[in-house]
């Protein structure tokens, strides 16, 4: 619906975007037929927990930081885990590490299952939503609950439950899974893992609007394989540096129009973080199951379509329930559900991969275990710059398209990033102002 | 016959944490065959409720009238109302979008229930505001009186 403002110029505003959600907003400006801006404004959970983490103890990130979100509780526990130990000087055995990387797995299912299916396939379909592809596609949304509950199985087992897991404390578990109770996933997994290739094959036939982003890609790269619960930095310019050094290249600015922070490289580069820059930098890493997935698809060495972020999510995925095949088939138990993590002065860092991107934390420490400072850097605030950048040279192609198809294709530009805006009740309302 | 009592919000989000709040008072109470599950994210709720006889919600709503009105609604066979429910997010599913996507695909409960409970304001903090505070009480009657209904 277009609305006339006083002042004149034209407004089209979608509202509510839907399968956006979060206290934010989306402003593209037009003048003269030229995109002249665009914004997005957006509020970010951590920034709030950033504040209250002070004060409290070493052990408790992990358990606070998870209720960032309800989607991606493990990445933050992981990433806060590995800050602690970091600040305390402990590394964890590798059993641990096995572990941690099982339950991320999990994680990553259910997010990417969640996404592909009842989030962004809708949009490739023609559809308003997972409600109207369900109507005609009921046996495609099952498929994708399915895969969604294989990985709420992986996350209950390991983790406890498959929200917010309570298992996780700093310094490894509580509790060991047996390696019966592994076992008896194996049926489930090895289903579900024949789905999400049956997902590539279906997500590969999409039409992908033509789109190459040119921003630098940044992810982790781990020697244990597709980075996923930790390593060092790596970037598609060259860049590689240790995860200490991360809030020395990454500069956070404050943009005055949104209560989030835009990080850029050494204050000045945009990048993205996500499957795309993950798959770019690390896809000699895949299993050879995902990787022959990821040919098959008509993915390259390389892929900078965000359009085509589907395509990877779907990749990630085979990649995940192989991963949590081989991580059960290996397993041999550990010594001890969690080693000492005794508290001690300092600062430490942590990053991991969270299902839309590298996630890193920073704690210092008083000699008690005591919180002093707290950073959070999630994966959408380091998108932000980028996100509008893309979203510039997008809709600048496009002003040709009517109100209504260019608010969906701008919809759907938003959606590649499956930004983590806010795990909230409001919606993102997008506005394209024209004079 | 166990019913399962969910609250489904965000505690760190104002009044969006009051179906938690209102549920943990529902639990201290102890009722009799009643399971209770706090939940932020819907989209579980496909899972969590399929094949439940009775299944009470409790959420913040959103629909424009007066703060702390305290709406009891049964979606067995209706809708909720698009106006108080969000339908979903970018990475995320809505309760209405839970409860219609559950009813095409054959998983809703046998009887479900919502109370809502209008917002005041969702900012950052984990304090509820005084028209929510004042609605807890009257809500926790009303997911009691909602968890008989079921039962009977």
């Amino acid at each position: 619906m277009t609305h006339k403002l006083t002042s004149g110029d034209h407004v089209l505003k979608a509202d509510p975007l839907a399968r956006v959600e979060g206290e934010g907003a989306m402003r593209v400006v037009v003048k003269d037929g030229k995109v002249t801006d665009v914004e997005l404004n957006i509020f970010e959970p951590p920034r709030f927990f950033e504040a209250f983490l002070r004060g409290r103890a070493w052990t408790e990130p992990p358990d606070i930081t998870a209720r960032i979100c309800g989607i991606c509780p493990v990445a933050y526990q992981m990433s806060a885990c590995l800050a602690i130990e970091d600040a305390c000087g402990v590394q964890v055995p590798d059993e641990i590490r096995l572990l941690r990387r099982l339950l991320y797995c999990g994680e990553w299912i259910e997010s990417h299952a969640l996404h592909i299916y009842l989030l962004h396939a809708p949009d490739f379909l023609g559809y308003d939503g997972c409600l109207d592809m369900a109507a005609d596609h009921r046996d495609l949304v099952e498929r994708g609950l399915a895969l969604k509950k294989a990985g709420n199985a992986l996350m209950t087992l390991v983790g406890g439950r498959s929200v917010h897991p309570i298992n996780v404390r700093v310094g490894g578990f509580y509790r060991l899974p047996t390696r019966a109770e592994l076992l008896s996933l194996r049926p489930q997994l090895e289903r579900a893992r024949d789905d999400a290739l049956a997902t590539v094959t279906w997500v590969a036939g999409f039409d992908f609007p033509d789109f190459e982003q040119t921003q630098e890609y940044v992810a982790l790269r781990s020697p244990h394989g597709y980075a996923i619960e930790g390593g060092s930095v790596v970037s598609s310019t060259g860049r590689s540096f240790d995860v200490a050094s991360f809030s020395d290249v990454v500069v956070e600015e404050h943009v005055a129009r949104s209560n989030a922070l835009h990080a850029r490289l050494d204050g000045r580069t945009s990048y993205v973080v996500g499957p795309l820059a993950r798959y770019s930098l690390n896809q000699d890493q895949l299993s050879d199951l995902a990787r022959e997935a990821a040919h098959s698809a008509g993915l390259g060495p390389q892929c900078r379509n965000p359009f085509r972020s589907i395509v990877v999510r779907a990749v990630e995925l085979v990649y995940a329930f192989d991963e949590a095949l081989r991580i059960i088939d290996g397993w041999e138990g550990a010594s001890a559900p969690a080693v000492p993590v005794p508290p001690s002065a300092g600062v430490g860092h942590g990053a991991t991969e969270a299902p839309r991107g590298l996630l890193y934390h920073r704690y210092e420490l008083a000699d008690d275990g005591t919180i002093l400072d707290a950073v959070i850097v999630p994966p959408t605030s380091q998108n932000l710059a980028s996100m509008e950048e893309d979203l510039h040279l997008f809709v600048a192609d496009r002003l040709h398209l009517g109100h209504d198809e260019l608010t969906l294709r701008c919809e759907q530009a938003v959606r590649n990033y499956d930004p983590c805006i806010s795990c909230a009740t409001h919606f993102l309302d997008l506005t394209v102002e024209r004079s | 016959m166990t019913s399962l009592l969910i609250g489904l919000g965000v505690s760190h989000r104002g009044d969006d944490g009051v179906g938690i709040e209102v549920v943990r008072r529902v639990a201290a109470l102890q009722p009799q065959g009643v399971d209770v599950l706090e939940v932020d994210d819907p989209a579980s709720l496909l899972d969590t409720w399929s094949g439940m006889d009775h299944v009470v919600v409790v959420d913040a709503m959103s629909s424009r009238r007066e703060p702390g009105t305290v709406l009891t609604l049964d979606v067995t066979d209706s809708s909720l109302p698009s106006e108080g429910w969000a339908a979903g997010g970018t990475h995320a599913l809505g309760l209405a979008t839970a409860v219609e996507l559950s009813r095409a695909l054959g998983r809703l409960p046998r009887r479900l229930m919502v109370v809502g409970i209008e917002v005041e304001s969702t900012a950052p903090g984990t304090q509820l505001s005084a028209a929510v505070s004042a609605a807890v009480e009257p809500s926790v009657v009303a997911a009691m009186r909602a968890l008989e209904d079921g039962g009977a």
